[in-house]
């Protein structure tokens, strides 16, 4: 009956339009108005976050050569950081920069050989994976060539003066040690053959670690990012097509010490300038050997260990060494990873690794570089647990002194940690 | 050499090495106006000294072993006016800022601070204070009234 259904008067239409939906799947309409976001052009904190989101969406986007030209676009006022820098404790400084973690002696697939005395034995020769010892020897005979060569048989009319030994002596003796050592190593690497080796290239990052309130000028009060920029030169550099693997995976960095330093830059002492801001690897971007190798640096006269003994700073010696490599070989591998696309707000997704061997000519200081980010401004580092990792040896010295036309007290340890180096490969 | 009114010689190469016994300066310690890293400690120095003086008067007077050290000279203003209408100028000087060595650190000590200590028992002020305090409460009015003045009622 009607009343017993307890219907209401006006027959409800809803009632069956109801039911007409209920079996089937849920019709997406689309919105009848635009979403509501803020404002782009009004001067509001909302405003201008959403012109920062639009410009790293814009970023993104873009293919690799405009992404490179658009984070480097504008130029501001930058922290210019040298590898090789007189200041005091600066591997702390820097450290902090790139967010590195120092890992004193280098990763299990190098062994460090001590190699006291002349004649190698043969267990240390059989540990390089495919370096018997015929080539270990004639390796070893190579590098007594080259010493001989730079210190016993050339002579220059004109012996060098007050700070230009290295330049005049040890320049020339690194560049022939890596040729001689690059081309012969290649018939048991086959990837140095279709490798790139540089002399004194230009090896130039810019990245933004970190914030400042400005103190004074008419955007006093504000926040402002703190960037920085390294331009490097190394003696000499291998560059490779395919990618070196790496040394440990990404979240065995997550527990890596990195040191926090709470002072501003300028105290370290590190001064700003403005100019162009580089990114670049030694190549340019189409060049297909964009993965870095091995990269070769020699201590210049002003940081030589001797000097430094003089002026009573002999600790200073190991800083500087950490520092150059921990700057260098950041910036190298920062490029590369730039080259690929990816930069702060797109974080990499595979590690990038670089060696680099750092000299005077007696001593050779051996140092290992893993980039597992590179995601450091302040709003993409605030949840970002991974760290980059240098590992870094002792200095060792290559030789004693040449006597009579010989080479005294080679090292064959710090020959086999070269070749080793050298020989690595995915 | 006494420091008596000499002018330093210019070294020309095979000069004896300057040496100066019972120097005339001064160095000042102060407290850092911003922020410095631990191990840098500010000084203030003579103008006449240079980066080498500094160290040198450092490591062999107070044997303070000293890394590198920064010199700069602030300049003094020169724009207040007195009240004749006369530019009056503050002095300039020189700040060095040295960097210790062998890992050692400073702080500039507080040199003033808060003194919170109550009087000794039995003492005058303790009376004194105890008596001011009685006389403070008499004068508050009954907190019973909530903060209402005398002037209406009984």
């Amino acid at each position: 009956m009607a009343t017993r259904c307890k219907l209401p008067l006006l027959f409800p239409k809803s009632l069956f339009k109801n039911q007409r939906f209920v079996h089937t799947e849920a019709a997406v309409t689309p919105p009848a108005y635009p979403p509501v976001v803020a404002s782009l052009t009004a001067k509001s904190k909302s405003a201008r976050l959403r012109q920062i989101d639009e410009q790293v969406q814009k970023i993104c986007a873009a293919p690799v050569e405009e992404k490179l030209s658009l984070i480097t676009r504008i130029q501001r006022k930058k922290f210019v950081v040298y590898p090789q820098t007189f200041a005091r404790n600066a591997d702390r400084w820097y450290q902090h920069f790139t967010k590195t973690a120092y890992i004193p002696g280098l990763p299990e697939k190098f062994s460090l050989g001590t190699g006291e005395g002349n004649s190698p034995s043969p267990a240390d020769q059989t540990e390089i994976p495919g370096i018997d010892g015929d080539a270990f020897a004639e390796i070893r005979a190579l590098v007594t060539r080259v010493i001989l060569q730079q210190h016993w048989h050339m002579h220059k009319k004109r012996r060098p003066g007050v700070y230009n030994h290295q330049q005049q002596v040890m320049a020339p003796f690194l560049k022939n040690l890596v040729t001689e050592l690059a081309y012969t190593v290649a018939k048991h690497n086959p990837l140095l053959l279709s490798s790139s080796l540089d002399f004194g290239p230009q090896v130039n990052f810019y990245w933004r670690r970190g914030q400042r309130i400005i103190p004074k000028g008419h955007r006093k009060g504000r926040l402002e990012p703190v960037r920085f920029q390294i331009d490097d030169s190394p003696n000499s550099q291998i560059r490779v097509t395919q990618q070196l693997p790496q040394f440990c995976p990404m979240e065995a960095s997550y527990t890596a010490d990195v040191p926090v330093v709470l002072h501003a830059p300028n105290l370290m002492p590190l001064f700003r300038r403005q100019y162009d801001n580089n990114i670049f690897t030694g190549a340019k971007l189409p060049d297909p050997a964009c993965y870095g190798h091995t990269q070769f640096h020699l201590v210049p006269d002003r940081y030589h260990r001797d000097r430094m003994v003089k002026l009573q700073c002999p600790e200073q010696v190991e800083i500087f060494l950490r520092s150059n490599a921990i700057a260098s070989l950041f910036c190298w591998t920062g490029a590369q990873a730039a080259y690929q696309g990816f930069w702060s707000y797109e974080d990499v997704c595979r590690p990038f690794v670089s060696q680099a061997v750092i000299t005077d000519g007696h001593f050779f200081s051996f140092f290992c570089y893993q980039l597992n980010t590179v995601a450091l401004s302040v709003e993409t580092d605030a949840n970002n647990p991974r760290k980059n990792l240098l590992w870094g040896s002792q200095s060792q010295r290559l030789f004693q002194t040449v006597q009579d036309g010989e080479v005294v007290g080679l090292n064959d340890g710090v020959i086999k940690l070269l070749v080793q180096f050298l020989m690595n490969r995915p | 050499m006494t420091m008596k009114n000499i002018f330093f010689p210019i070294y020309q190469l095979g000069n004896p090495q300057l040496r100066i016994f019972r120097p005339n300066w001064f160095l000042t310690l102060v407290r850092p106006g911003k922020e410095q890293p631990p191990d840098t400690v500010q000084f203030r120095v003579p103008m006449e000294m240079t980066k080498y003086d500094v160290k040198n008067y450092l490591e062999k007077i107070y044997n303070v072993p000293v890394g590198v050290v920064r010199t700069r000279i602030q300049f003094g203003s020169n724009k207040k006016r007195n009240h004749l209408n006369q530019k009056v100028k503050k002095p300039d000087y020189k700040v060095a800022y040295v960097q210790l060595a062998q890992g050692q650190t400073f702080t500039f000590p507080d040199l003033f601070p808060d003194k919170t200590q109550a009087p000794t028992e039995g003492s005058m002020e303790e009376m004194q204070n105890k008596f001011m305090e009685d006389e403070k409460q008499r004068q508050k009015l009954d907190p019973r009234r909530g903060g209402v003045t005398e002037w209406f009622g009984l």
